[in-house]
């Protein structure tokens, strides 16, 4: 357990939010020196040996990202991710309401590193104390000089502004995000051209995840060498783990990459409440397939998780115990899917809706066992084929939880209802 | 040029086509229903998958870009079980009411599903409920359940016209396709969406429950109302006229047409449809009007010779009736008084007309008093085309009113009515000052002064002028010295310059073509003729004099003054008192001909349903009169419109390159002026389907103007009065519309009561609310 924190540096100082409290606390020095000492070139150099990779989900090296802007002369837009909306995922959210600068100071090296003169938070609606904190913290910034005309007296001039979402999980797919920032209805758009051709108001556009911007203050305070020296060599540096479940002490928990499934659970997060034990684990936000309980040894970081059958996503690590119904957790994820669905597309549109009532129908005792089949044919016929990944992740825990227990599924016919009693609505939150 | 392979052929095709276009470049068709080539590629429905090597995932065909090399199956297990996945999702929620739908047999949902889809569903929960035939507006319905969402109506409306006014609303499996607001959609082009709707979702209104495909025929026509002459389809059912459809042309036409033209096939069933034919007022049979008509031709052609007679063609005559009826003229009668019913003075010669491949090239358009929405609409869409094709489209206006729109943005230069062709010659002047031609052009205009317009914008105009690769102009037709200002322009620039003429009768060229005059003052000296009683007999054929000729005074007292007035026509033209003999007249749809259009181009209409009652095409009527005339017609060898080498256009003529000096205007103008112009909904025949979207107060006016009436944001009626003349118009008040300007759809409320120019204006009491 680290006893310091990089990211989640609430933790150690009270109020830091504030901005006197940040500055007081090393607060905008990382920009301040990134202006001074930095060509935004080396910028992006640094991050590229850093090795950070998105934190978003997709785990894609950020500088890699970075360099594909092309260098045509037009204007370049920054737009951050802030509309974490993945069930069982967190981060984000203490990310932007207990340290907000962080953030903020973030955003302006990032900007200044891709030469971007225009940045946009995009938050989701629902955060709305997270998005008072963010306005807040910017005008802050403006009044402190660290954002506008002219940064810390430098040539480089900046203007961010805080954008809330509506309540879409599918507008966190960054070129939905897009489309709704630029005022139109949330649906995914055709890629090629990806953001970095043609983004924001078709202008060359880098967009980030929350907790990927955070990692810049701390790395170009501490240099590149000092995030490599944690995590593998593929994904190395730090990440933030939002646990939840029948474990003693459910929150959020950074670590560095590479740390065992079983230390996040067992140290971290103090183990599993009193009598409950793990039935399986979905470690990376509601879109990934399940691991079991043999699998806790497996090392937190991208490769290992995927080798493991599963995918490291955006975190959002979900315990279930042994008093969890796979059908009922399961139908509640898939219906999770079908309500945020955007219709763009048809196979994920129909498909979820029809899964879900399918499941809805074998959890309430009235299923087939041919449904269990029509099922999986189902999720075959979404597999690959929808428009953008928010149909492939409906299909994560589903598959993974017919396959590992199928036998609860079975039992749900062969009782005509759950065998462990659980009633809809109740079946996650003990 | 990329090579690829598709189910074992190989291909080559452009780099950045689509698989699915390279593979219907084989002849194998991809299932499909969002992708549309006029929108491009979205990707929402994925039933185009298909296989592509190396490629770890199915791809779908309307999205991938061809690569070299590329192995593409259009088939096989992954492909088949991909699409049969994608239909039975398409199905789940579809109410499977195909039996009632009006796309029943005419469907792509029902097609693939036949062809590729499973053979029975595994579906067994509630389906979602959604609206059914609920309006869009008052032509075209939605039935929300059989909407496959492949947004291709939304994405039309909103990319490709411009007019965001269909909308997706909600979210996953409840989103539906609606309006804006709710609100009725008012674009010039919404039934498109329901040739563009690959399922039983869109429907025409006024074709609801009216036809299955096994119980109607379709024929290949052209839409008679306006120069356009769009290519269309239309369906008939027992006989009548009950649907017009787009027609596409593969690489030339996307089978576009506006409401006014897809909406407007009913004319033919108007209430006032003349199917009988009246003798001094009274009903006749056939056999004695043709033979009462042919025995005044007798006498006056004993009389006077074939100079006594003269014809008049207007309405929507095919080019074959027309010369049918130039025949009858030039053999039996012996005249050469041939006029085609004109409503604006200007004339374009053969060689200046251009066509719409040169809108697909243009990269800079003026309009020259004629703004496109509403004079030929179809012709703004493809003007749309171009601007999503070419985003630096110059567009620039040149007429008392801005032409420009939001959907087709530009310059608007604004000059007083009547000087178009004065400033685009100042305009060349400033550009090319040593030209002779233009010399002579501007000769007399060195104290002229083109009010509101400045030096400078003269100078940038010149300079656009010559400096555009490719130039169209559409031409409103009402200043005939603009074709010789356009001729010197055309020489003067040495790269592409057409001219697209809008003004009618939609038919003018083929008029033309089968030998009547297209020149206004040929109509003018025509009905000078009959007024000073040179022309003892007037036959008009289609047109409707009192309406269309600018100057109704002559057209009246040219009407009191001849013997016999013959008039044939599909409705009773104004003035019917005058009438000697009405003779009902075959309509479009009802004879297979020629129409020739703005382009020159010719076009063949099939006939689909015969002519009611006495109704009869021209053809019947004048061989009637030849043989009683003892001069029968001869036709053995038929007339072929088309000529051999230039194929569908017609020949190219050379423009004449006679140069005369322009005429100072009239001194200053007063401080209203009367300006009127063609306008769609007004031209044409008359649609009873039309009647709840035809604007009731289409004048136009600039508020300030009406502020003392009391109509200032409103609409209501002006009276408007010129010496011992007075109408009544009904005005919106606009504030696009420069002060001192009251437009007026060209022939409504009795403008020709008045001459264009100066008018007063005043209030008349009843004001309407909006
Ligand atoms: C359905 C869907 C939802 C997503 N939601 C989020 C989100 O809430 N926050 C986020 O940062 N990325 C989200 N992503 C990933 C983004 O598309 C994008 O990859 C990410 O913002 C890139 O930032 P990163 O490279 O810093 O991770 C989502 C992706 C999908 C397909
Ligand atoms: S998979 Fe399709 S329907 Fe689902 S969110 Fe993405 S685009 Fe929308
Ligand atoms: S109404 Fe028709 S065209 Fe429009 S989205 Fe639905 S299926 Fe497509
Ligand atoms: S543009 Fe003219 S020809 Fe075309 S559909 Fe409309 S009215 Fe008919
Ligand atoms: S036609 Fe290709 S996805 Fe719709």
């Amino acid at each position: 357990m680290s006893a310091q924190h990089y990211l989640l540096r609430n933790r150690d100082v009270e109020g830091i939010d504030r901005i006197e409290v940040y500055e007081a606390n090393r607060g905008y020095a990382a920009l301040r020196q990134a202006l001074k000492d930095y060509q935004p070139d080396e910028l992006v150099a640094m991050v590229k040996k850093s090795g950070l990779r998105g934190r978003g989900g997709a785990g894609f090296p950020t500088g890699m990202k970075w360099g594909f802007l092309p260098n045509d002369g037009r204007s370049r837009y920054l737009v951050v991710n802030s509309d974490e909306a993945e069930p069982g995922t967190f981060k984000d959210r203490e990310l932007i309401e207990e340290n907000p600068h962080q953030l903020v100071e973030g955003i302006i090296i990032s900007s200044y590193a891709t030469r971007a003169s225009e940045a946009y938070i995009y938050c989701r609606g629902e955060f709305l104390r997270g998005a008072e904190q963010l306005k807040r913290a910017v005008k802050e910034a403006y009044d402190h000089g660290y954002l506008g005309k002219n940064i810390l007296g430098t040539d480089y001039s900046l203007e961010l502004k805080v954008y809330r979402g509506a309540g879409a999980y599918i507008c966190g797919e960054e070129s939905a995000l897009l489309e709704s920032l630029e005022g139109k209805r949330g649906n995914p758009r055709l890629k090629p051209p990806f953001p970095a051709v043609a983004g924001l108001y078709g202008g060359p556009t880098v967009v980030n995840n929350v907790e990927t911007i955070c990692n810049l203050p701390p790395l170009v305070t501490y240099g590149p060498e000092w995030y490599t020296s944690m995590g593998t060599e593929k994904s190395p540096g730090l990440k933030i783990m939002s646990v939840s479940g029948a474990v003693k002490r459910p929150g959020n928990y950074e670590i560095p990459l590479a740390t065992p499934l079983r230390t996040l659970i067992e140290e971290y997060a103090g183990g599993m409440l009193p009598g409950r034990t793990v039935k399986a684990v979905i470690p990376g936000g509601s879109s990934v397939p399940l691991l079991m309980p043999d699998q806790l040894d497996t090392p937190l970081d991208y490769e290992s998780v995927v080798k493991a059958g599963s995918m490291l996503g955006s975190g959002g690590c979900i315990v279930l115990d042994d008093r969890v119904c796979m059908v009922g957790a399961t139908a509640r994820l898939v219906k999770f899917y079908r309500e945020e669905s955007c219709g763009k597309c048809t196979p994920c549109r129909e498909g979820t809706y029809w899964m879900t009532d399918v499941l809805e129908r074998i959890e309430y005792g009235q299923g087939q066992l041919s449904d269990l089949d029509l099922l999986a044919d189902v999720a075959d016929n979404i597999a690959g084929k929808c428009f953008c990944p928010l149909g492939d992740a409906s299909l994560g825990v589903l598959v993974s939880a017919l396959k590992h227990f199928r036998h609860e599924f079975e039992a749900h016919v062969a009782d005509h209802g759950c065998p462990m009693g659980a009633r809809l609505y109740d079946t996650v939150n003990h | 040029m990329i090579r690829l392979t598709i189910d074992g052929q190989e291909v080559t095709v452009p780099q950045g086509t689509m698989i699915v276009d390279a593979a219907a470049k084989l002849g194998v068709d991809v299932p499909i229903y969002c992708y549309h080539q006029a929108l491009g590629p979205l990707g929402a429905c994925r039933m185009c998958l298909v296989e592509v090597e190396k490629m770890p995932k199915l791809a779908t065909a309307c999205t991938t870009a061809v690569s070299e090399g590329m192995v593409v199956r259009t088939s096989g297990p992954a492909v088949d079980k991909g699409r049969r996945g994608v239909l039975e999702f398409l199905l789940i929620n579809h109410p499977l009411d195909c039996p009632v739908c009006d796309k029943g047999g005419e469907c792509f949902l029902q097609d693939y599903t036949f062809e590729y889809g499973p053979g029975g569903g595994r579906f067994q929960e509630p389906k979602i409920e959604k609206v059914k035939d609920g309006p869009i507006n008052p032509f075209v319905l939605i039935d929300q359940e059989r909407c496959v969402l492949c947004q291709r109506c939304v994405r039309f409306m909103r990319e490709y016209v411009g007019e965001e006014q269909l909308l997706l609303e909600g979210r996953g499996v409840e989103t539906v396709v609606t309006t804006v607001e709710h609100e009725p959609a008012t674009s010039q082009f919404t039934g498109n969406v329901i040739d563009l709707c690959p399922v039983g979702a869109l429907l025409s209104a006024p074709y609801h429950h009216k036809g299955r495909p096994w119980n109607i025929e379709r024929e290949e026509s052209v839409c008679p109302h306006c120069p356009v002459g769009c290519t269309s389809k239309i369906t008939a059912r027992e006989g009548h006229v009950i649907r017009m459809e787009g027609r596409p042309i593969p690489d030339r036409e996307w089978g576009w047409l506006c409401d006014r033209g897809r909406f407007g096939y009913d004319f033919g069933y108007h209430p006032d449809r003349l199917a009988t034919s009246i003798v001094k007022g009274k009903e006749n049979t056939a056999a004695q009007a043709t033979r009462q008509v042919a025995e005044w031709l007798k006498t006056v052609v004993d009389q006077e010779g074939g100079r006594g007679v003269g014809f008049i063609i207007g309405g929507g005559h095919t080019t074959e009736e027309a010369y049918q009826l130039r025949r009858f003229a030039a053999e039996v009668i012996g005249t050469d008084q041939l006029a085609i019913s004109r409503t604006e003075a200007g004339y374009l010669p053969r060689g200046l007309n251009g066509t719409f491949d040169d809108v697909k090239q243009a990269d800079t358009v003026v309009l020259l008093g004629s703004d496109p929405y509403d004079t030929v609409p179809v012709v703004h869409l493809k003007l749309r085309d171009r601007l999503l094709h070419y985003p630096a489209l110059r567009v620039i206006g040149l007429g008392p009113l801005p032409l420009t729109r939001d959907t087709l943005p530009g310059l608007d230069v604004l000059v007083p009515p009547g000087q178009e062709s004065l400033a685009l010659a100042l305009a060349m002047a400033a550009q090319w000052p040593q030209n002779s031609d233009v010399q002579t052009l501007v000769g007399s205009l060195k104290e002229f002064e083109l009010q509101g317009v400045t030096a400078q914008t003269l100078v940038q105009l010149g300079q656009y002028l010559q400096g555009a690769e490719h130039l169209v102009l559409l031409w409103d037709g009402k200043e005939p010295e603009m074709a010789m200002v356009l001729g010197v322009l055309a020489r003067l620039r040495e790269k592409p310059t057409a001219v697209l003429p809008t003004f009618g009768p939609a038919n003018w060229r083929g008029y033309e073509h089968a030998g009547f005059s297209p020149r206004f003052e040929d109509l003018t000296a025509v009905l000078e003729k009959a007024r000073d009683g040179e022309i003892k007999i007037l036959m008009v054929f289609g047109a409707d004099l009192l309406r269309e000729y600018p100057n109704r005074q002559l057209v009246e007292s040219a009407f009191n003054q001849v013997e016999y007035l013959v008039v044939e026509g599909i409705l009773p033209p104004q003035g019917a008192q005058h009438v000697d003999a009405l003779l009902p007249g075959a309509a479009w749809a009802e004879v297979y001909g020629t129409y020739i259009n703005m382009e020159a181009r010719l076009q063949v209409a099939m006939a689909g349903v015969q002519p009611p009652g006495q109704a009869r095409p021209i053809k019947t009527y004048v061989n009637t009169w030849a043989r009683m005339l003892m001069k029968p017609l001869n036709w053995d060898e038929e007339w072929d419109p088309f000529d051999d080498d230039s194929g569908d256009l017609l020949p190219f003529e050379p423009v004449p390159d006679h140069v005369v000096a322009l005429a100072m205007p009239p001194e200053a103008v007063g401080p209203m002026t009367l300006v009127t112009g063609a306008f769609i909904w007004e031209s044409g025949q008359p649609s009873e389907i039309l009647v709840p979207r035809v604007p009731q107060f289409p004048g136009r006016i600039n508020p300030a103007e009406v502020k003392d009436m009391g109509l200032s944001t409103k609409r209501g009626h002006i009276m408007v009065s010129q010496g011992s003349e007075s109408i009544v118009v009904a005005v919106t008040a606009d504030p696009q519309v420069p002060k001192g300007i009251l437009w007026v759809p060209q022939g409504l409320f009795g403008t020709n009561h008045l001459i264009e120019g100066t008018v007063t204006i005043s209030g008349v009491t009843e004001e309407v609310t909006v």
